[in-house]
């Protein structure tokens, strides 16, 4: 009884989707392009780490369109970014609010599998960072190279169970405000107690620790060395 | 010759034709006749409404109804004058001062003002040309004049706060198929404040200070609410000058100022905040209301009345949204939503908005004046981590969980259900678990029997004797309930059954943006009244010992005195201090446990992060709202969206 009811409904909708030709979904094409690439420093040619949430997005602008829309590309935390549903066209690309000295838009155009890298000068590197699990702490050590003269305004070790660990994303981090401009002989050094973390960082499992500084520069972000896993 | 001859058959049939087309043309020649446009009887049409004086008092109520005050049925994702089915999800639970009991939404806006105040400004202004041509008393169309500068003000400034620079249409536009010619820009921020204050000051200079009824001069703009609303709209434009630079957005809209507002344009906003509070302050005629009570529980008395019936409180309102009609669309239901567990009288939902320790930590004790002294709950004192229970902690130990809370300002009592509360006669019961002898912790539904008594994880053993901690909507998951706007007297088992009248803006909160506009300006000449002004905020909350005037008093002080009046979240706004709060933010909660590692059970209070969230960081985008429909309106949208 019941098996024929769902029969004769199946069979009324498929005729009713047909009747207003719903198998048909869409009458435009589809993204037909995907962009993809990396941003990387101008002169070490390494890929600049990112944040994902409140981190560097690239804006584009689809051209021969009026009153265009400002799209946005989130960038991953290794500094690659990737969109496969694109549609082929000419865009003016720019990766903005990023943890680089500003860099100018450019025109791209995008057909089937394009590949846009950006070369741009970070506004600190942090060099020889060591990061590593001393007794009950955890102590990390780096140099600094700017290259602004702006002050450094604050650098910070930051720890959590996925591998996309920074500022904004952290279960415990050790954080000093240095508002000051680094020479790169200083070694800075700093530290999270495991005892004191105990709730947040249980001994026995990994964490992923991240070191980050980040520039005194309007709409700013951190500067990162890859993220080490370490287990307690 | 006869071309065409007809016999008589054939002329009968063109008779017929004649006879057809002649009937057509008759009916053609009615139709273009007016008898059938009949004016409908069971409305008044528009013209007859702006021009007779009951017409424009019921136009104007409606004009009132629309503004976007920000009340009792504000919700932030559903809206202006939004009522049924809104989880009561309120604005103070998207800020610093309480958490959802069941939602962890925060930052979620219904992107509604926008159209909706267009409409307004559309209604106004029709209100506004309509008036010349009334035969009414000049003066009485001078008030309405006011009015409808003031009510401008107040839809302007609610455009301002959430998108900065906004088109600004003081005249009706005709319509026509000229698209083009109807579109306006936006103005930058700085302009948009601009007008704003300057409307202010139009209805200052227009409106009476009172009105013929008490009732009426509380519930429609007076010069007074103009100057209150002057005071509210300096200070905030102020804070976004001197605040820009701390999270300076880019892009079009920020390169053509139509958000943002250079730090140099500051005191010229604070000095206008001050003066706007000043004519208020040396006008005579607000004062605090029961300035002076004799002990901190008259205090809490007092103000918890005022908040009960803000018509008991006529020196300290200024401007009040009324509601009435019980059961019908005028009421509300903040009772319903918000009250305990226990006390819920079978409306279906209840408990919702509860206080978090953020708040909770700032009231002052009275033996610690000026100071932010946290709720102790270990030998060690201060804002312990919320790690949550630990077995090795040294938990201060109470008799009663009420007596942790001793001492402090009678603000707390009054805006707050705590653990053991008495609440309509009944003893508010909160407890989240059980330390076993052993040290171990029961944080789950369970009894365990001591010395032969029984205990309940919750405190007692079944759900309608209890309000907190079990995981369900119904129960706070902070340790706290609200007690401010809640009437004690009342009875609510269905919607729409609340009448409080809401206080949206009243004579303390002129004092506070007094105070602060004078500590952020450097206004020195200020000093000696904005210290009075804080302390006798404070003298009225049962302190008798005054502070200094410094910006952490003054700050404090404010979120404490104007707590779930939707004021912090926007302080936060203006004072660009969300997304440094909201970075990877958890809230945190106190959950009473009952322990019984001693011969005698005591209470302890073990802090925690709110069971069931998130860490939320709050995007800098968020400081403004997008603009809808930008790609048809053809205006800059705003940064990062």
């Amino acid at each position: 009884m019941k098996k024929s009811h769902i029969y004769l409904a199946t069979f009324f909708s498929i005729l009713l989707m047909a009747g207003c030709e719903l198998e048909k979904i869409d009458n435009y094409d589809g993204p037909n392009a995907s962009i993809y690439g990396g941003i990387y420093d101008i002169e070490t040619n390494e890929l600049i780490q990112q944040d994902i949430i409140r981190g560097t997005q690239i804006e584009y602008i689809e051209n021969h369109y009026e009153n265009p829309e400002t799209q946005y590309l989130v960038v991953k935390n290794d500094g690659t970014f990737r969109n496969n549903m694109m549609f082929a066209n000419t865009y003016t690309i720019r990766p903005v609010r990023g943890n680089f000295v500003e860099v100018q838009k450019m025109g791209i155009e995008v057909k089937g599998e394009t590949k846009v890298d950006f070369k741009v000068l970070p506004y600190i590197r942090i060099k020889n960072a060591k990061i590593e699990k001393v007794g009950n702490k955890i102590v990390a050590t780096f140099n600094l190279q700017q290259n602004v003269p702006n002050n450094v305004k604050k650098i910070g070790l930051f720890a959590h169970q996925e591998p996309n660990v920074g500022e904004p994303l952290k279960v415990v981090s050790s954080q000093v405000d240095l508002k000051m401009v680094t020479f790169e002989s200083t070694i800075y050094t700093l530290q999270i107690n495991l005892d004191e973390n105990k709730n947040n960082l249980v001994p026995g499992k990994q964490y992923y620790f991240r070191i980050g500084a980040l520039i005194d520069a309007p709409e700013a972000k951190f500067n990162y060395v890859p993220a080490i896993r370490i287990t307690l | 010759m006869k071309l065409f001859k007809t016999t008589k058959k054939e002329r009968m049939k063109i008779y017929q034709y004649q006879y057809i087309i002649l009937g057509l043309l008759l009916f053609t020649a009615a139709s273009c006749s007016k008898s059938l446009d009949v004016v409908p009887k069971n409305k008044i049409p528009g013209d007859a409404v702006l021009s007779d004086p009951n017409g424009i008092t019921a136009f104007v109520a409606n004009l009132y109804y629309q503004a976007p005050i920000e009340d009792f049925v504000y919700f932030p994702r559903e809206g202006f004058n939004a009522r049924g089915n809104t989880g009561s999800l309120s604005l103070s639970q998207y800020g610093l001062e309480a958490i959802h009991s069941e939602w962890g939404n925060w930052n979620q806006f219904k992107n509604e003002w926008w159209v909706k105040g267009y409409k307004l400004n559309r209604n106004i202004n029709i209100l506004a040309e309509s008036l010349p041509g009334l035969s009414m008393a000049e003066s009485e169309k001078k008030a309405l004049m006011g009015e409808a500068s003031f009510l401008r003000a107040y839809t302007y400034f609610a455009l301002a706060k959430r998108y900065g620079g906004v088109p600004i249409i003081p005249k009706n536009q005709e319509y026509t198929t000229e698209f083009e010619s109807l579109s306006v820009p936006r103005s930058t921020e700085k302009e948009t404040w601009d007008f704003i204050l300057a409307e202010c000051d139009k209805a200052i200079e227009m409106l009476p200070e009172t009105r013929s009824s008490a009732s009426a001069t509380k519930r429609r703009a007076t010069k007074w609410a103009a100057y209150a609303l002057k005071s509210r709209a300096a200070l905030h434009a102020a804070s976004i000058a001197k605040f820009w630079n701390l999270v300076p957005l880019s892009g079009p809209a920020a390169t053509q100022k139509l958000v943002g507002i250079d730090a140099s344009e500051a005191n010229r906003y604070y000095e206008q905040a001050i003066k706007a509070s000043e004519a208020i302050m040396n006008s005579g005629a607000y004062s605090l209301y029961k300035p002076t009570p004799a002990n901190p529980q008259e205090a809490a008395k007092n103000y918890q009345d005022m908040f009960m019936d803000p018509n008991i409180a006529a020196s300290e309102v200024i401007f009040l949204k009324g509601y009435g009609q019980a059961g019908g669309a005028l009421a509300h239901d903040y009772d319903g939503w918000n009250n305990p567990n226990q006390t819920g009288e079978g409306f279906p939902y209840r408990g919702r908005t509860n206080p978090i320790m953020e708040l909770v930590d700032l009231y002052e004790t009275y033996d610690k004046p000026g100071e932010i002294t946290p709720l102790a709950t270990t030998t060690a004192g201060g804002a312990t981590p919320n790690e949550g229970y630990n077995p090795s902690a040294n938990y201060l130990h109470f008799d009663s969980p009420e007596q942790i809370f001793q001492g402090r300002d009678a603000r707390f009592f009054a805006t707050i259900i705590y653990p053991n509360a008495t609440w309509k006669g009944t003893k508010i019961v909160i407890q989240g678990g059980i330390v076993k002898p052993d040290g171990s912790l029961i944080d789950s539904r369970a009894s365990f029997d001591f010395n032969g008594v029984k205990y309940f994880t919750y405190g007692k053993e079944f759900a309608e004797q209890y309000s907190g901690y079990d995981g369900s909507a119904n129960m706070t998951r902070t340790g706290f309930l609200m007690r401010k706007f809640l009437k004690e007297s009342a009875h609510i088992s269905s919607f729409n059954q609340s009448t409080t009248d809401f206080m949206d803006m009243r004579y303390a909160e002129i004092l506070l943006n007094y105070a602060e506009a004078v500590v952020e300006s450097n206004y020195t000449q200020g000093n000696t009244n904005a210290a009075k002004a804080i302390n006798d905020i404070r003298r009225r909350a049962g302190h008798t010992v005054d502070v200094p005037l410094n910006l952490q008093n003054v700050l404090r002080e404010r979120t404490v005195e104007l707590a779930f009046e939707n004021q912090n979240f926007w302080d936060m706004i203006r004072r660009r201090t969300f997304h440094t709060a909201f970075n990877n933010k958890l809230k945190t909660a106190l959950v009473p446990m009952i322990d019984l590692r001693e011969a005698s059970p005591k209470y302890i209070f073990v802090r925690k992060n709110v069971p069931g969230t998130n860490p939320q960081t709050f995007p800098e985008k968020s400081y403004y709202f997008p603009i809808p429909g930008t790609n048809n309106n053809g205006l800059v949208q705003n940064p990062q969206y």
